[in-house]
């Protein structure tokens, strides 16, 4: 049995039964998971959950499905990392690093949101599951619905790299590529998932697979030690990861598993696509929709669903929103990479070098504890750093070769 | 046919009659649902009801006049 008691529209408030839908008949705000926490505080403790199998399942009753899970069985449950190397050169006391670059099957945290939005999609009955991806969520919609027996249609822009293209491939969905710009494979998916009977995991499906988020939070309090921390840096597409970390943390309050809550949320975007965090900073309710244009492929969304609200969560915790350059994002990856031994995709350089900006500024304190949310692999965005990465040492094959080349390391 | 968007206007088009207009032009019906308006930008929720040949027009006429239009979604290619 379930623990939800029905979808509410985040404008109006509006009730409506659990459905695949995703907006509000009446103001066409978007619809939000609403549980029943009196029930749920009786069931779940910190050593119900700690008994548990170490997935994203562990946490069930706070997610929305009324059975037993059904995709994603060893999703989650990535490590969180104390990242004192990186905290040294950043120059703050405690700094830990949650890394979904290590998520199950397709090493990014969307591993969380689909297994949910599959488990969902089949307690729905749906037989054939759908995205429109740039990458993450492909792979993740390929694999793990490969695994659950769904058909599978997965839209892309026909310019997206191969190397994104393969590893959506191998798990032979079908992958249409669309010819057009952005807009055009925007709105065309867009038309399809509202005239065929599917569950297209981020449109009607949405509601469900956003909760699934709620588990990189959830996680990041209980390898906390049941605690939350001061500070915690979230990277921005939609804004939905964002929002649903900061319900992850008030809900564990709720039911009275985290005793305090205090922490300050704060946003982190590329400057090249960056609508959440200058509204933060310009102190405006208002998102106001740009065109992408950065390396950071995997939040260039340009017209953020969940900005608003993210935005609001900024304001409410007393965080702050702050975006970094092309540059900079290489930077940050480079360091978590060459400290921590950590290789997080672009978003995650950004991440890394939003935090680094915050604490120079000092909206994020050197004595506080700061997690950092860090949501892909740098395996899938290689190409980011051609030619800017430390340069390999070629030589012949005799020893005088190599010690001339031990001689220029300096050892 | 009926599409629902999100509208964003600049600041130099918060006081004009953009949404009259297009309607009266394009034999469009707007239906409001939601806005928000500050000094310096508004938002507009809407749906749009007419065939889709004025639908498009309509929408092509306001985007050039400087309104940014979206979809509800928000971006759905993630």
């Amino acid at each position: 049995m379930g623990y939800v008691s029905g979808l509410k529209c985040r404008e109006c408030g509006r009730e409506y039964p659990v459905d695949p839908i995703y907006v509000c008949e009446f103001c066409f705000g978007p619809l939000e998971v609403v549980y029943d926490y009196k029930k749920i505080k009786k069931v779940l403790t910190r050593k119900s959950i700690e008994k548990r199998p170490k997935s994203l399942w562990r946490y069930k009753e706070l997610l929305p499905i009324d059975g037993e899970p059904q995709v994603g069985l060893n999703s989650g449950f990535t490590p969180l990392i104390k990242a004192d190397n990186l905290a040294k050169v950043l120059g703050v006391r405690e700094l830990y690093v949650k890394d979904d670059t290590v998520a199950h099957p397709t090493l990014s945290f969307k591993d969380r949101v689909v297994a949910v939005a599959l488990t969902k999609a089949k307690e729905f009955g749906f037989d054939t599951v759908a995205c429109a991806s740039t990458g993450n969520l492909a792979h993740s919609v390929s694999a793990h619905g490969a695994k659950a027996g769904f058909k599978r249609f997965v839209f892309i822009p026909a310019t997206l790299e191969q190397s994104k293209i393969t590893a959506s491939l191998v798990y032979e969905p079908n992958l249409v590529a669309v010819d057009g710009n952005y807009d055009e494979v925007n709105r065309l998916c867009s038309e399809i998932a509202n005239k065929y009977k599917w569950a297209f995991v981020n449109i009607n499906i949405r509601p469900f697979y956003a909760e699934g988020s709620k588990t990189h939070g959830f996680e990041i309090i209980e390898q906390l030690g049941w605690k939350a921390p001061d500070n915690v840096v979230v990277p921005c597409a939609s804004g939905s990861l964002l929002t649903k970390v900061w319900k992850s943390f008030k809900e564990f309050k709720e039911i009275g598993i985290l005793k305090e809550l205090e922490t300050k949320v704060f946003a982190a975007q590329a400057t090249g696509c960056s609508p959440i965090s200058v509204a933060i900073k310009q102190g405006s309710d208002i998102i106001r929709p740009v065109r992408p244009n950065t390396l950071a492929k995997s939040l260039a969304i340009g017209n953020p669903a969940d900005g608003f609200y993210a935005a609001q969560v900024v304001k409410e915790t007393g965080g702050y929103g702050e975006d970094v350059s092309d540059d900079e994002i290489i930077e940050g990856m480079k360091l978590l990479a060459k400290t921590e031994g950590i290789f997080a995709e672009t978003a995650g350089g950004v991440t890394v070098a939003t935090a680094k900006k915050l604490i120079e500024q000092g909206k994020i304190g050197r004595n506080e504890t700061t997690v950092v949310c860090i949501t892909g692999n740098g395996l899938k965005t290689q190409e980011a750093l051609a030619g800017r990465t430390a340069e390999m040492h070629h030589i012949k094959p005799n020893m005088d070769a190599f010690e001339e080349i031990l001689k220029k390391i300096g050892r | 046919m009926k599409r629902r968007v999100k509208l964003t206007f600049p600041q130099q088009l918060i006081k004009e009659p953009i949404i009259f207009t297009m309607a009266k032009k394009y034999d469009v019906m707007p239906n409001i649902r939601r806005a928000r308006v500050t000094d310096t930008v508004g938002e507009m929720v809407l749906e749009l009801d007419g065939t889709e040949e004025n639908i498009e027009s309509g929408i092509k006429s306001i985007r050039e006049q400087g309104v940014e239009v979206e979809l509800i979604e928000g971006d759905i290619i993630e």
